[in-house]
């Protein structure tokens, strides 16, 4: 009993957030968003491998649907799942499963116009979620991110700055999710970058860790993909991520 | 070459041309006047409707005005307008029902979204050229948006006639207009005080086919669906 309870802590509070919205990044939220009345599928998928030691992998995937409420206000309402396996710290034994992790809803929000043309150089945007954890009854997870991008010509610089919340009546975790990276504008629809992405454990509930790598992302009509490929900085050994969008 | 091409690079070339030019002496200006012939493609004489007249060559600020283009019956109205480089241009839908207005002209890409009746939404232009806009859910619905460098353009009346007052003096390229036509241009010498008469001759062809906003054919090869 006690190391069922383990497990489902280690799950809780290490279960990571799955990131909606149209992005040149892998781990990192653009400032772009629908336009008005504009629908689109999103999903995503990342890979966390051999977090804390080898002691965790984990594989996220996570869908849903985006509308774009005005120009600059879109509401998502995503649906994660969490294939796992974790390795108790405190009697070394497995586990492996696949669940229904997640639903919620969240709100992004875009400062200034998303026309190009009207829009200024630096790009605010705001995005907040409420979560509902299946695994967990009484628990609920809070996300919040602040997001800035820079444009000049072909070049967009970005600093992603999230918090997560996940809070029971019992414990409280948070994290902070700060990352920024690069893209550039290589040919036709398609750019290249790096960026740079860590959890920071604000508690002891969890430990933290970082990734860097290259990223690509590419658009085609009304589909689109990005991706990273990170390395591991600090506590985990590689940490790619994938996003695409088909919009309708 | 396209003839939305032809023109934006005509644009552009008159917007160059006074780049290094004092803003144009419009109180000393002259005046251009003349008459636009329109032929359909088969040879048959056609209506001057929809037709518009400009000069390029030299560079004047924008006026304050807003320019209309209503979505009304799955048709913009006008469907061909000429503004000034900053100006802007009001886009509402009268229609009881969602429109999409978007352009993916290299001058000017926007998006305005899905909005219904009695919304409006506006865009500024601050790059000359030809901006072709259309409708992602209305494939038959298609409007042109001259970005001209000076405010010296007009709509051509029913007659064909037409006249533009104030043009500065020099030599000068005007520029006949219509929506499914090659522009046809001449060359004019305005003097102080002076009337330079230029007429002009285009024929107008098929509506050309093109793309809803994600670069793909429209559903059911393009009829319209709400």
């Amino acid at each position: 009993m006690r190391t069922a309870f383990a497990f489902l802590l280690v799950a809780c509070v290490l279960a990571r957030p799955a990131h909606a919205g149209r992005s040149f990044y892998g781990w990192l939220y653009g400032t772009e968003v629908m336009p008005e009345r504009g629908v689109e599928l999103q999903s995503w998928i990342q890979d966390e491998n051999d977090k804390y030691g080898t002691r965790i992998k984990e594989t996220w995937l996570s869908w849903g649907p985006l509308v774009g409420i005005t120009d600059q206000l879109e509401l998502g309402l995503p649906v994660e799942l969490v294939w796992s396996d974790i390795i108790s710290p405190m009697d070394q034994s497995e586990k492996v499963s696949f669940t229904f992790k997640r639903f919620g809803i969240e709100a992004r929000y875009r400062l200034v116009p998303p026309d190009p043309v009207e829009a200024p150089p630096f790009s605010p945007m705001i995005r907040v979620a409420v979560k509902r954890d299946v695994t967990v009854r009484d628990a609920v997870r809070i996300e919040g991110d602040a997001v800035l991008a820079y444009e000049a010509g072909t070049f967009q610089g970005l600093i992603d700055v999230g918090i997560t919340g996940d809070l029971a009546p019992s414990s409280r975790h948070f994290e902070l999710h700060p990352g920024a990276g690069v893209s550039v504008l290589a040919t036709g629809d398609l750019r290249v970058g790096v960026e740079v992405y860590s959890e920071l454990s604000l508690d002891s509930l969890a430990e933290s860790w970082a990734t860097a790598g290259p990223n690509l992302s590419w658009t085609h009509g009304r589909f689109w993909v990005s991706g990273m490929f990170g390395v591991g900085l600090y506590h985990v050994k590689v940490a790619p991520r994938v996003i695409w969008g088909i919009a309708f | 070459m396209r003839a939305p091409a032809v023109i934006a690079l005509a644009i552009g070339l008159g917007g160059l041309g006074l780049a290094g030019t004092a803003a144009a002496d419009v109180q000393a200006g002259g005046r251009v006047a003349g008459t636009v012939t329109v032929t359909e493609s088969d040879g048959q004489p056609a209506a001057a409707a929809d037709v518009i007249v400009y000069v390029v060559g030299f560079n004047e600020p924008p006026s304050d005005k807003v320019t209309t283009i209503a979505q009304k019956g799955r048709k913009f109205i006008p469907a061909l307008i000429a503004i000034t480089v900053n100006e802007r241009v009001a886009f509402p839908n009268l229609d009881p029902f969602l429109h999409n207005v978007f352009s993916q002209s290299v001058p000017r890409k926007f998006d305005l979204g899905s909005f219904t009746r009695n919304e409006t939404k506006q865009k500024d232009f601050p790059v000359p050229g030809v901006v072709d806009v259309y409708c992602n859910i209305h494939p038959e619905m298609a409007a042109t948006i001259l970005v001209l460098p000076n405010r010296r353009h007009t709509v051509v009346g029913s007659d064909g006639k037409y006249t533009l007052d104030g043009v500065p003096p020099g030599d000068w390229t005007v520029f006949a207009y219509a929506r499914r036509a090659r522009p046809t241009s001449a060359r004019v010498t305005v003097k102080p005080g002076g009337e330079a008469t230029v007429d002009l001759a285009i024929v107008r062809g098929a509506e050309p086919a093109h793309l809803n906003k994600y670069g793909e054919k429209y559903h059911d090869g393009g009829q319209t669906y709400r």
